[in-house]
Order: C-alpha cells, then structure tokens, then sequence
C-alpha cells in the first residue's frame, strides 16, 4: 500500500501506543518513544516493521508514541494508522488481521 | 466516569469563571484578552461539578493546559487531555503541533511524544509531530563544502521589502560566502507571505550568494514569537525572543553552520530593538550578531527608511517618493497592486504593527 497522507492511530494513554505515519521517499524509518524502550523497543519496533511489510508498505516515516501497549495493540494501531494513510479505510484489509 | 472528556464553552460566562479559577489555582494566570481570544476551543474533564483538568488549542498551539492529580495516577489526566487535543487536531489534518510550556512540565510533554526545540530558566518550546524541524532544516538548499563556508542568517519579515532590507542583504553578502535570509512565514502583515517572500526574491535575484528560505515556524513565527504581531508588554517580548533566539542558535545555526546574524539597527520599533538586545545576549559565542546601522541607508531627504512608513505611503497613496524607500521590484508589485493593497488596510489590517 502506499501512504498517500500523514495519519494517525491510537492515544497517548496508559497502554494504548500512538502511532503517525507519513509519506517517505523510501524505506521505513521508525522514532520511537517509550518508557520501556530499552526493554521492549525492539520488540516494538519488529511488530510496526512486520506489519509494514505484511500490508505491503515499502516506504513511510513512522512515529510512534508508547505507553506500553501489547503486541496486538500495536499492530492494531499500525494497521489502521496505514489504512487512515493510504485512504483505504473502506477496504479492511483482513489477510493482515 | 473517569476521565469523561467533554467541550468547555468559554462563551458562557460561567463556565469561563469556573475555567479560570482553576488555572489560577494551578499558577496560570495570564488571561489576557490578546491570548484568550486566539483559543479556538477548550476541552476539560469534571470530578463532579469540579474542573479537574483542561486543555485549549489555538491553531498549532496547544494553550492553557492545566491538571490536577489528586486521587488519581499522576499523569493519567494529563495525558488524556493532551492526547484528546492531539487527536483532534490530527483529525482536522494539523498533524504539527507546538506547546510553550513551563520548564518543570516539559519532562512530562516529552514523555508523550514531544520534543523540546529550546527552554529558557521558566520556558519550555516543544513540537509534535511532522514534519518537525528536522524535516524542515532537511529542505534548506545547501551548497557544496557548506561547513568550510562562511555562512550568514538574516530574519526578516520584510512587509515589504525595502532599501533597507537590501542593505543588510548586500553587507552581509559581501562580507560572507554565502547568506540565508528567512523570510517570516507567518501570515498576519499587509503583505502576504507569498508576496513578501518573493519580493525578497526579486530584491536579491542578482546577489549570487543569497539563497532565500521560508523561515517556517521556527524563526519569528506566530508559534514562536506571538508578541511580534500583538501588542504585548516587555517581559512577554523578551520570554518570546529569548526562546526565539535558542532555537537559532541551538538548531538552526548549527544545522546550516551559520556563525554570523546580521541584524538591522532598530531606532524605531521597540518590540524589535527588545529582540535585537536578546539576540546580542543569547547568540555569541556560537553564533556572532552584525548590527548593521541603519542610518546608512537614509533617503535623499535624510529620513530612515523603515516599511512602516511605505505602508503610510500605501495608505495615503502617495507614491512619489516610494523609490527612494524601496528597490524598483517593489515599487513595481505595490504600484500594479495598489488597489488590493488599500483595500486590505480599509478592511482593518493593522500598518502600525511591524
């Protein structure tokens, strides 16, 4: 999919993760802030980078935004904030669910 | 429930009441009517009847936000509220945001996600989102071997682009290798951005060495230095300026190795000789100021040049001694544009101002 817009999914609360994606030339450059990034920051970053490449986005500029979220949550989140980005919201993308 | 976010309505008058309590209560107390008037809406959250948290956004700048914590996690309101007027505004496609802050918050904003451009000893500049400064200072054109180059900042708000301005630009282009001059992005002067920024342009065309930059919102923005386009008090003027002055020399400056800024001398506009003195206070060593006297520049009939007064000749309609103000361009955009020009001054745009 290709990212079209800036768009954004999640909240800034307590176990919900934020995440901002935008348009990138090429590549997947991921800023993340998290309290338990030396923790789970790789983690956290693996779920995003997946889930990229399962929907087949090859190139975007994310941000994410954690309060300590779960792996789900944050696919979750990456998923809608791609589909918000590349304004395919009407069309769930279900094989990546 | 908890954390049940509804609208504030400050156009009722009780609610305002209750609003400003409570940020009294927690140490805001400016609610001038220049600053509240700027808020295009407010949201809070009630224990209650009582205000127990709120926040207010005025077009990229998130304002006024105020929390108390008792009987609750610490933190959790706060990032209810700042993550509710994030969303929102994400929502309306303001995907950059910005929050001046207290120094002792700005811990608490970086742990959602903000970053912190400058603080003074009481001040705190955040931004959020993108593209953020990086990608701005990431567009700037460079020239090759910049770093072995000896570079040079000019800010100007050029409304419009005078005599003047081309003396500074001239100076500084003769005594350096190359000069950025950043034209002020914010959109609040008789001139529009555009114009301004390509009167500048066309004032500077045959100066090889000048590349003219959008100075964004990180040089005298309306984000970053509101007092330059409202009337405020000193002390509002010199917190403004002082955050102003470390982003330059904190981001900008480093980022394009300018080691020069070259300012005009300042005989009449106080908020600008109020922000020349910070320049000259918060700059050197890393960055050295150039006051460029602007007596240098007089008129035939020994008068300084200032824009304020071609805005005077614009009002009047008196045009005939508008070439010894400003350069050929510009005369030639404000004599083909004199009618729209009036017309926004009839319709209340401010010339006084800068």
């Amino acid at each position: 999919m290709e990212i079209k817009e800036t768009a954004v999914a999640g909240t800034l609360e307590s176990s919900d993760i934020q995440i901002m994606i935008s348009k990138a030339a090429t590549g997947i450059q991921i800023d993340l802030q998290s309290d338990v990034e030396k923790q789970f920051g790789d983690q956290i970053r693996k779920v995003i980078t997946t889930t990229l490449n399962n929907l087949d986005v090859t190139a975007a500029k994310v941000k994410a935004v954690d309060k300590g979220a779960l792996d789900c949550v944050i696919k979750a989140r990456t998923i809608a904030a791609v589909q918000r980005a590349s304004q395919t919201t009407d069309q769930p993308a279900w094989e990546v669910l | 429930m908890d954390n049940q976010i509804v609208d504030l309505y400050l156009n009722d008058p009780k609610v305002k009441k209750d609003w400003q309590a409570f940020l009294t209560s927690l140490n805001i107390t400016n609610f001038a009517a220049n600053e509240v008037d700027q808020i295009d809406y407010t949201i809070g959250i009630y224990n209650g009847d009582d205000l127990v948290a709120t926040g207010s956004v005025a077009g990229n700048v998130l304002k006024y936000i105020g929390v108390c914590n008792k009987g609750v996690t610490n933190g959790s309101r706060f990032n209810a509220i700042v993550s509710e007027l994030v969303n929102r505004q994400f929502a309306q496609h303001v995907y950059h945001l910005f929050v001046f802050t207290k120094l002792k918050y700005s811990e608490s904003f970086q742990h959602i996600g903000f970053s912190e451009l400058a603080h003074s000893d009481e001040a705190a500049f955040l931004e959020t989102g993108s593209p953020d400064v990086n990608d701005f200072l990431a567009e700037i054109p460079r020239v090759d071997d910049q770093n072995d180059k000896q570079v040079a900042g000019i800010v100007m708000n050029a409304n419009p682009f005078t005599r003047g301005h081309r003396y500074l630009v001239e100076q500084a282009a003769s005594q350096n290798d190359l000069v950025y001059v950043f034209v002020v992005n914010t959109d609040a002067s008789l001139f529009t951005t555009t114009e301004r920024f390509q009167l500048v342009q066309a004032g500077t065309a045959d100066l090889d060495n000048v590349i003219v930059v959008d100075g964004g919102d990180y040089m005298v923005s309306y984000a970053t230095f509101p007092a330059y386009f409202l009337a405020s008090p000193d002390q509002v003027v010199t917190y403004q300026t002082t955050l102003d002055a470390r982003i330059f020399r904190n981001v900008i400056a480093p980022a394009l190795n300018i080691k020069t800024r070259y300012v005009g001398s300042e005989p009449l506009s106080r908020t600008t000789n109020i922000y020349n003195e910070v320049l000259n206070r918060e700059l050197p060593p890393a960055v050295q100021v150039k006051v460029i006297d602007r007596t240098q520049t007089l008129t035939s009939d020994q008068q300084v040049i200032t824009a304020t007064q071609v805005r005077q000749f614009i009002k009047n309609g008196e045009l005939s001694s508008l070439s010894d103000f400003v350069p050929e361009t510009t005369a030639q955009f404000i004599q083909n544009h004199l009618t729209p020009l009036q017309k926004r001054i009839q319709e209340g745009m401010n010339i006084d101002g800068n």
